[in-house]
């Protein structure tokens, strides 16, 4: 079973929030180059979604270049250049950032208190390493 | 490529009760629960599919062919296990088995196996002495290795305790693999819609309500919690209570609490069970 977690209360759409979660797990190297994906079916029946929904996850990866479906074999984790492998990651790491920063402009945070949390959250989390 | 089941402004009176007209398509590779209150119409649809009882109006093919046209071939192609089984109790699972399985082609004798050995299914004891959910458990394992393209199944889960609903569904799950088997399915289990349906057709007193895509229904209906509460209808609005908000069209709600200058202090998705609830309502 893959690591997926859905957030069914987000008003992000669900093929959305698997591709996303896909791509990270690919690019971020925990799923390697050849390794076999659930079948549409069976991934349908464990994140408790139609296999409309992830039938559409799987074309949109698979037009990426993320997998590639061999017939009557299964859908396989493809190989990823480094350049794609890099933007992946880039635009998932900015996007979570952009995420937390509209968070607390939301919250009326001025530009001066955004950056001071930003240096204690990453001064606390640096200490843990 | 046609529907797999085609059913046109299909009717049936019943004493008092009156089915339809019912329109639904069933499209191969799918998974389509019907869901409807008790006496909604389920099980005399189901009938009508497979020619059990005649229509009084309206037409149903199955696999391009019309049920009630004399021509009975489209019957190799498709499986139905009823709620009970009419005629088995004086069989052994061996013996059903042995006049079953030479009737479809592609009989796969180790799935039967597997299943009855899965189930612990006493072969040897006939159907009427089996417990509720074993005769459920052998009707499944004669059933699934027919291997035909429809399935149909009225309550298949009703009487299987919770570890037997799991196999279940893995099985269901196994069996839909080639991607041109259609699955039918009649039931109140939520966990059977949860894991195993594509397609919701909802049906209340005779009437079909609709036929809806799982996850767009559960995108399409949101409850919101809101500093305050407009005097007037909010668009989207299906139900409202003190500053609790239901709505049936996210998007717009969203887009008038905005322009309000109302906070949303919280907001979730509905459960599917509370979305079927209200649609039957």
């Amino acid at each position: 079973m893959l690591p997926i977690r859905l957030s069914k209360d987000s008003r992000e759409p669900i093929y959305h929030q698997i591709e996303k979660q896909l791509k990270a797990l690919i690019a971020g190297g925990h799923l390697a180059a050849g390794t076999p994906l659930p079948s549409i079916r069976a991934l349908s029946k464990d994140l408790e979604i139609s296999v409309i929904t992830i039938r559409r996850a799987y074309q949109d990866l698979e037009a990426q270049g993320f997998i590639e479906t061999a017939h009557g074999k299964g859908t396989f984790v493809k190989e990823i250049q480094g350049t794609v492998k890099e933007e992946t990651m880039t635009a998932s790491v900015r996007a979570e950032f952009e995420r937390a920063i509209q968070n607390a402009m939301d919250y009326d945070y001025t530009a001066v208190e955004i950056k001071a949390v930003f240096e204690e959250i990453l001064e606390k989390l640096g200490k843990g390493e | 490529m046609p529907a797999w089941i085609e059913i046109k402004d299909a009717r049936k009176n019943v004493d008092d009760f009156q089915l339809g007209p019912v329109n639904l398509e069933i499209e191969a590779g799918t998974i389509t629960a019907l869901v409807g209150t008790n006496g909604s119409g389920k099980s005399t649809l189901l009938k009508l599919m497979m020619n059990l009882a005649n229509m009084d109006g309206g037409m149903i093919r199955i696999l391009g062919k019309p049920v009630d046209g004399g021509d009975e071939s489209w019957k190799r192609h498709i499986t139905f296990q009823p709620q009970k089984q009419i005629g088995w109790n004086a069989y052994t699972g061996n013996e059903l088995k042995n006049l079953i399985a030479p009737l479809y082609v592609k009989w796969d004798d180790k799935l039967f196996e597997h299943i009855t050995g899965l189930f612990d299914i006493p072969l040897n004891k006939r159907f009427g002495k089996l417990s509720p959910g074993m005769q459920q458990k052998l009707s499944l394992a004669l059933a699934l290795p027919r291997k035909t393209d429809i399935l149909i199944l009225d309550e298949p889960t009703a009487s299987l305790d919770i570890p037997s609903k799991k196999l279940f569904m893995d099985l269901l799950v196994d069996w839909m693999e080639p991607e041109d088997r259609a699955v039918v399915l009649a039931t109140h289990q939520p966990d059977d819609l949860r894991k195993l349906a594509d397609y919701l057709f909802l049906m209340q007193d005779g009437q079909g309500i609709g036929l809806y895509e799982k996850d767009v229904l559960t995108s399409s209906y949101r409850r919101y919690w809101l500093t305050e509460m407009p005097a007037d209808s909010v668009p989207g609005e299906l139900s409202r209570d003190g500053r609790q908000l239901i709505s049936q069209n996210p998007d717009a709600t969203e887009q008038f609490i905005v322009a309000q200058n109302i906070q949303v202090l919280d907001d979730q998705a509905l459960e599917l069970e509370d979305i079927i609830s209200l649609l039957l309502k």
